[in-house]
């Protein structure tokens, strides 16, 4: 009938709630219930202690609500309160308990949060100071409000919390530099807390005075051994001296007295610059520009130049880090492009044995490897190796680095060329081709100039070596070239691998 | 612990030279102590009631729960501000001290009830016992206030009554076992913040220049 359908129409007003903003006036609201869409009317009748009271003020919290002012405000006494919602189509209601406002006490948020930052000594803190909501009397002791505060670094997520009376605190556990949020709460008696005050953001200024500190400290501790170089600086001048500026040699002429020119006699000085008007004859001059190596570049010139190979020159070239006990036989080396080509490959795959063969770092124990193994250098059949029993022994190719008068030349690099075998060795000679690589030349030694260490050439397979008696003596590739000569222990010695030149 | 035992407030009475500054001062020392106190007393009131619903009633509706009856509820108390300032000063230390001894009696029951049952733990069985023993600290102390006002003529010394709290305690002697364990929780918390607003209502009108 009409009646369950009323009750279809309209739904109880479902929700209620009231709040008490300062526990001395209320205001409760209902939720309407589903109407229909006709316009209904909410009216709230309250019972306390026995007497039905229609709501004072329906306007003053809004829509579909209740205001109880002071006079209609009892803390700690019980309200009922019936909605009644009535349309067109008839009228429902619903009642609701209020034992106690006391239980919907919930304030605003404190007002007027300032945050400052204190940067007196000895170290920076947060002045939070705020005031109490302005409806809440603070003053005749009706309500206790007590606050909550919290901070936290701005990119933190931990808050530091605290909670009192008074409307201010001061918070220590700051650092330079960084970036404060502080909010604020409050509750009054047993109520509920208020929602957070707005955030507040402080940042403490960093610390330029440790930072002024810091330099002072950093420049005189650089000071003083500043100071210290340079007093051992004075005290060794001389010896400074020597070493940046070295005395330029002056010009010694020989048979030419310094102090003849000084004296001015022309005559003397004239006699000293000449010097003895015998001239060597020419002979002796072209047998000496005869022991000259001839620098080329082209190949060419190597190959087809009667001179060049008319010459036989001699070429020392002594493996460094080689024992001198070994004999060193003239080898002559023969320059066969095709044959490096053919075996640039299989360079790729070698392995490094010698990878701690570098004869830059070769250590004693090479040496002594060699002194027990008392190999000398494979004389292979047909090569012939220069003779060096005529220069004076060195007893660490691995050291000698430069050149005096007559000394070997020592190399420094380990490549070995391709397939070198040294059985194969024509009886030519080879000039080494890459007289850039020639550092200099005295009476019949030839210098290398010292390459990078080894690389790729002497990181061969072991396989290799046993190639290299079989294949004819190849030059190394292009690549290898800046290397001088490569060391290579086959089984139990060295085997001269032959010089490293550059083919171009 | 309870730091505030008004017996420690000898010290404050020894203004001999009869300065009304002293004596205020004293006055005023003595209403924060017993302010104290009942603020005290009421958090604790708080948190049992609670720990109760906790513990024995998970499932609360907040509006629309069943009406209590206090065994207070005969005490004629000022329900709000302006009323807790218009009624005398003689009016609301007695009602002050009507509701201290009301509750002095069912508060030591309960917590010999509550000892016995295992669902209530240690703590808050402490609590209880704390708060039995701490209304009646609270009487004796708010009862040394009123001889303190007396004594400065603050209130009048008609109120003689109030020496006699046995005469209200016969009134009210059945009525609070008829309360529920909960029920009667809740009323404590009640009236125990009514203590607390009253006193403080009560400082800040006879010593209102320290502190309110």
């Amino acid at each position: 009938g009409p009646e369950w359908e009323l009750a279809f129409i309209i739904c109880f007003p479902r929700k209620f709630d009231c709040r008490s903003r300062e526990k001395e006036t209320f205001s409760c609201w209902w939720e309407p219930g589903s109407d229909g869409g006709l316009p209904t009317e909410y009216r709230l009748f309250y019972t306390q202690e026995r007497e039905v009271r229609e709501c004072p003020d329906y306007v003053s919290a809004g829509a579909n609500s209740c205001f109880f002012d002071k006079k209609h405000t009892s803390i700690w006494a019980e309200y009922t309160m019936t909605v009644v919602a009535t349309n067109a189509l008839g009228n429902a209601s619903e009642e609701f308990r209020i034992t106690d406002v006391m239980e919907y006490v919930k304030p605003d948020p404190p007002v007027n949060v300032t945050v400052v930052v204190n940067s007196s000594a000895p170290s920076p803190f947060l002045e939070i100071r705020w005031k109490s909501p302005p409806d809440v009397d603070v003053r005749t002791g009706w309500v206790t409000l007590k606050y909550e505060l919290r901070v936290k670094q701005n990119d933190s997520k931990e808050w530091k919390v605290n909670i009192g009376s008074e409307t201010f605190f001061n918070f220590y556990n700051v650092y330079p530099g960084l970036l404060y949020m502080v909010q604020v709460r409050c509750k009054l008696d047993h109520g509920k807390w208020s929602e957070w005050s707005n955030t507040i953001f402080a940042e403490i200024p960093k610390n330029h005075q440790l930072e002024k500190y810091f330099w002072i400290f950093v420049f005189v501790f650089s000071l003083v051994p500043f100071l210290m170089a340079m007093y051992i600086v004075l005290l060794k001048r001389n010896a400074v001296k020597q070493c940046l500026l070295p005395p330029v040699p002056g010009p010694k002429i020989k048979g030419l007295n310094a102090h003849l020119l000084k004296s001015g006699r022309s005559e003397d000085v004239v006699n000293a610059l000449m010097g003895n008007q015998n001239f060597p004859p020419v002979a002796a001059w072209t047998e000496q520009v005869e022991d000259f190596l001839l620098v080329s570049d082209s190949d060419e010139w190597l190959l087809t130049d009667s001179f060049a190979s008319e010459k036989n020159k001699d070429i020392f070239i002594i493996p460094a880090g080689l024992h001198l006990g070994l004999e060193i036989q003239r080898r002559d080396l023969s320059v066969d492009l095709n044959t490096w080509e053919k075996t640039d490959d299989s360079k790729e795959e070698a392995k490094s044995n010698f990878s701690n063969m570098e004869p830059i770092n070769l250590p004693v124990e090479k040496h002594e490897f060699l002194n027990g193994e008392e190999k000398s250098i494979q004389p292979l059949a047909s090569t012939s190796y220069v003779d060096i029993q005529q220069h004076p022994t060195l007893t660490d190719y691995s050291r000698v680095k430069e050149v005096n008068d007559n000394t070997i030349l020592i190399l420094n690099e380990e490549e070995i060329p391709h397939g070198l075998d040294a059985e194969e060795v024509k009886s030519e000679v080879s000039v080494p081709d890459d007289y850039s690589r020639v550092k200099e030349v005295n009476s019949d030694v030839v210098f290398l100039e010292k390459g990078d260490s080894a690389d790729g050439c002497c990181k061969k397979k072991e396989d290799h070596y046993t190639d290299w008696t079989n294949q004819k003596p190849i030059m190394p590739l292009e690549s290898e070239l800046s290397k001088g000569f490569c060391l290579k222990m086959i089984a139990s010695g060295y085997v001269d691998s032959g010089p490293a030149f550059s083919v171009k | 612990a309870l730091c505030s035992r008004l017996s420690s407030i000898r010290a404050a009475s020894s203004c001999t030279n009869g300065q009304t500054g002293c004596h205020f001062l004293s006055l005023a020392n003595l209403f924060d102590r017993v302010i104290q106190h009942s603020a005290r007393m009421h958090g604790i009131s708080n948190d049992l009631h609670s720990e109760f619903e906790l513990y024995f009633l998970p499932s609360k509706n907040q509006i629309g729960r069943v009406s209590r009856n206090c065994h207070t509820s005969t005490i004629l108390t000022p329900n709000g501000k302006e009323n807790a300032q218009r009624i005398a000063r003689e009016e609301l230390t007695e009602v002050i001290l009507k509701l201290l001894v009301a509750w002095r009696e069912p508060l030591w029951h309960f917590h010999q009830n509550m000892a016995q049952h295992r669902e209530f733990n240690n703590f808050s069985s402490n609590k209880s016992l704390e708060m039995s023993e701490m209304v009646h600290e609270l009487r004796r102390g708010v009862q040394k206030v009123v001889e303190k006002m007396q004594m400065l003529g603050v209130i009048n010394s008609s109120l003689g009554n109030l020496g006699s709290p046995e005469a209200l305690l016969a009134s009210d002697r059945a009525e609070w076992r008829l309360m529920n364990d909960y029920d009667l929780l809740y009323c404590f918390r009640r009236d125990s913040n009514k203590i607390q607003n009253y006193l403080k209502i009560l400082k800040c009108r006879i010593v209102p220049e320290h502190g309110c």
